[in-house]
């Protein structure tokens, strides 16, 4: 059944609202099974970073796909941030959930592969290159918004950029996300919303362009 | 398009209340409408941007990197707390109790503190004229830190022993602080914490370098 615009709108309010709530009750349940596998990890066992691969990876590889552009870069960043917790996993003070932290190490190895990737080709990028934009499968029949927001977001501010990915794409409440931005969950709101008005912003002068183009 | 304010206060909070307000207003003005549509073309395209794929070689390859790593950097289990470990805190909890008290009786008569921020207030462009100082200096410390980087690349590119990798891992953890920090600045150009903190970064990032060009000396 085909919703009307109006209720559309109201279901993701609504199911923002819930996955805020969602994040709240279900830290209490996962924070046991996070706390164990936090102390494995901190023993340095391999089989508890497989289980937080097995659970996190998917995921990661999508975020780090949309913020560096191609899949071989979305891997090696996988890789780079699971040698990064393994090797400080024993310093963590768990101030932070292990999973929200692990995208925080996530998120700052993309950029810092965004930082010497500009470096290597000595002109700045205005976000990521889109290589393979057809190689990874879409979960969802493929909207006709799909390659104008792809474009027009690798022109976002990083903070906004990954405010909107994490939130909006891979389904993260507002405080995870400032949690893994390290910005209160407010801020996560005002990102998201500037990174919203841009988008806007951008799309709209995009479709004037293809406009002025076909006549 | 014409400004119209109403949009971005409504939709700020993400408040049902205010969407429904947004809704009926929409309905009237034609520039919120159309930003309404596209705003909703946005959420509903969002999701869209998830990407899945295989990689079924990938944990066989985190894995190898893991077992790879050196010896010296496998997590070390963390320490056990000392008996005493609430000691220092008591100390210092009764050294803020003893500063406080100072405070109350050594703190300045209410005329000097209105005489003090009356001429802070007064002097703005004293705090900006030295904050263009250490900016200057500042970009002059970047710069001398990149020529130093520069002499350092070629080794870090194509590191040849395990303290250069490890060199080359510190550099990027520093940079990513750096960036970070240059962020959290840009929003609060006057706050010294961050920019003492920012000098740290540089000095520990030009002392890596140096210790990596040494390391291609020898």
């Amino acid at each position: 059944m085909r919703l009307a615009p109006e209720s559309e709108n109201w279901l993701c309010v609504f199911e923002r609202e819930r996955r805020d709530r969602l994040a709240g009750s279900d830290r209490a349940q996962v924070s046991d099974s996070e706390a164990g596998l936090l102390e494995a990890c901190r023993r340095g066992e391999v089989s508890a970073f497989e289980r937080l691969y097995q659970t996190h990876g998917s995921r990661m590889k999508s975020l780090a796909m949309n913020l560096l552009g191609n899949r071989s870069d979305a891997e090696d960043a996988v890789q780079e941030t699971f040698l990064k917790i393994y090797r400080a996993a024993s310093t963590f003070r768990g101030g932070a959930k292990l999973s929200t932290w692990t995208y925080r190490v996530l998120v700052n190895t993309c950029y810092d592969l965004l930082r010497r990737r500009a470096r290597r080709t000595e002109a700045p990028e205005a976000g990521a290159p889109r290589e393979d934009p057809g190689a990874a499968r879409v979960p969802e029949a493929d909207h006709p918004l799909r390659l104008d927001l792809e474009a027009s977001l690798a022109s976002l501010d990083p903070k906004r950029r990954s405010a909107f990915l994490l939130f909006e794409v891979e389904g993260f409440s507002h405080r995870e996300v400032g949690d893994i931005l390290g910005v209160p969950e407010g801020k996560s709101r005002t990102l998201l919303f500037e990174a919203k008005r841009e988008l806007q912003r951008l799309l709209f002068r995009r479709a004037a362009a293809a406009t002025e183009a076909r006549a | 398009m014409s400004d119209c304010r109403r949009f971005e206060k409504m939709t700020r909070r993400g408040d049902p209340q205010r969407w429904r307000e947004l809704e009926a207003h929409a309905q009237t003005c034609a520039e919120c409408r159309q930003r309404l549509d596209m705003w909703r073309e946005i959420d509903q395209a969002a999701p869209t941007l998830k990407k899945t794929w295989e990689s079924p070689d990938l944990w066989q390859r985190i894995e190898s990197a893991i077992v790879r790593s050196s010896p010296s950097e496998m997590p070390a289990p963390a320490p056990a707390r000392p008996r005493f470990a609430w000691l220092p805190l008591a100390a210092a909890a009764a050294l803020f109790l003893v500063a406080m008290i100072g405070l109350q009786v050594f703190r300045p008569s209410l005329g000097e503190r209105e005489l003090l921020t009356a001429r802070s207030y007064k002097d703005p462009l004293l705090t900006e004229n030295a904050l263009s100082d250490v900016e200057r200096s500042e970009q002059r410390y970047v710069a001398a830190i990149d020529r130093l980087s520069r002499l350092a690349q070629p080794k870090l590119k194509e590191p040849a022993t395990p303290l250069l990798v490890s060199y080359r891992e510190k550099l990027l953890l520093l940079d990513g602080a750096i960036a970070d920090l240059r962020t959290q600045l840009d929003q609060n150009r006057f706050n010294t914490h961050l920019r003492r903190e920012l000098l740290a970064m540089y000095q520990e990032k030009q002392r890596t370098l140096e210790q990596v060009v040494g390391e291609v000396k020898s």
